[in-house]
């Protein structure tokens, strides 16, 4: 890789890296005190759900989440906490993608091309179940 | 409600700082943590490792990549056949009965613990064989002295191969399979050992991430479960990176690859019980 790309990665990545953790993790803070704010037995209930086996599939469109976090729905908001979490690999990858791509090496841009195709194939494999 | 949030963090929390003490991250105590303590299911116990191993990737790598250890090319050509794996393999995980995952644990904690045992490659190459010089696979590392000295790469079928299965486990089973794949970058690929943690550190996220992103789109992660995991292991890594350099991990190893065959003989017993 050559030094400028190299610099960029070395500066940009951690701030990347550090800025969505910290949204994630604002977020995640933020969907368990909306937990705490319900009233008593939601959460004791919910896990006892999920021991049971009962509430784990929960597949639900990006509006109805967004709309009931806004309302203050702890599960939807705890959704979003977790889904800017897992963006932190499609970043990284999407990032080097592009420094590759400045660089002009063919080989890995199609490289990571595919990787990238293989985060999205994911969430498609998951919502068909 | 505060009973078994407190045993979540606490479980989540000693899972990330051992997981960092003993490189091995935080998936492989997670899970089985979850299974035998808290008494979830193996799918939930699964998805909420695997958000919790992208968290913890994503803090540890932040050093290794500013500090240039990290082989991004050979990362960005191993990452196509981990993601394969680890995409087939979270899609798989929810059709597996949770037996049968627990016994592939099992096995895996068992490959940990023999990995973790500490032998390593031979001395680096000097120079890559033909397939992985085409890729422009190798780099150069900081000697004792502060000179860079340039190391090669070789094996890149097999290594690829590997971590084939690497993300098939990891997507399973929710674990980062880092020890497979510092395996298959030290003893096949003949990476330097740093450079093989560093890289193996950065994929890690990428392969979990691509799990997790199945079971997020699937909505098989339980938010009450995952959220208060990821929040504690991200804590727990944190500390445990910290106390990295005050503590003698050679010591430490043992203890670590006697609980990991303790935990595979548990897990392994519930398996074959259940069958």
């Amino acid at each position: 890789m050559a030094d400028e790309e190299d610099r960029i990665l070395r500066v940009w990545t951690p701030v990347i890296l550090r800025t969505i953790l910290i949204a994630a993790t604002a977020a995640l803070t933020g969907g368990m005190l909306a937990m705490a704010a319900q009233p008593s037995g939601y959460y004791i209930g919910r896990f006892r759900a999920v021991q049971a086996g009962i509430a784990i599939r929960q597949q639900q469109d990006w509006s109805s989440i967004v709309s009931a976090a806004v309302r203050g729905d702890p599960h939807s908001i705890l959704t979003i906490g977790l889904t800017i979490l897992t963006l932190v690999p499609l970043g990284r990858v999407a990032f080097t993608f592009f420094l590759f791509l400045k660089q002009g090496d063919i080989i890995f841009v199609l490289a990571t091309a595919y990787v990238l195709a293989g985060l999205v194939a994911g969430v498609m494999l998951g919502r068909i179940g | 409600m505060l009973r078994i949030l407190g045993g979540l963090f606490a479980l989540a929390i000693s899972a990330g700082f051992v997981g960092a003490l003993s490189g091995l991250g935080g998936g492989v105590f997670i899970v089985p943590g979850l299974v035998i303590l808290a008494h979830v299911p193996m799918q939930v116990a699964v998805g909420a490792s695997l958000i919790s191993v992208v968290a913890t990737s994503a803090g540890a790598s932040v050093a290794f990549v500013r500090d240039g250890w990290t082989n991004l090319r050979v990362a960005m050509i191993l990452e196509c056949a981990t993601v394969t794996g680890a995409v087939s393999g979270a899609y798989m995980a929810g059709l597996v009965p949770a037996r049968v995952l627990e016994l592939l644990f099992a096995l895996m904690m068992l490959q940990s613990a023999y990995f973790s045992m500490g032998r390593h490659g031979d001395e680096m190459l000097s120079r890559s064989d033909p397939l992985c010089a085409w890729f422009r696979l190798g780099g150069e590392v900081p000697g004792d002295d502060g000179t860079m000295t340039p190391y090669g790469v070789a094996n890149l079928p097999a290594g690829a191969t590997l971590m084939v299965v690497a993300g098939l486990m990891s997507g399973l089973l929710g674990i980062g399979a880092g020890a497979l794949k510092v395996a298959a970058m030290d003893y096949l690929m003949r990476l330097p050992l740093k450079v093989s943690s560093a890289t193996s550190n950065f994929m890690i996220g990428v392969t979990a991430g691509a799990g997790a992103m199945v079971f997020l789109a699937r909505g098989d992660i339980a938010t009450s479960v995952a959220a208060p995991v990821a929040l504690g292991v991200t804590a727990g890594a944190l500390a445990g990176s910290r106390a990295l350099p005050h503590v003698n991990v050679q010591a430490l190893r043992l203890l670590f690859v006697a609980i990991l065959v303790l935990i595979a003989i548990e897990m392994g017993w519930r398996a074959i019980a259940g069958l």
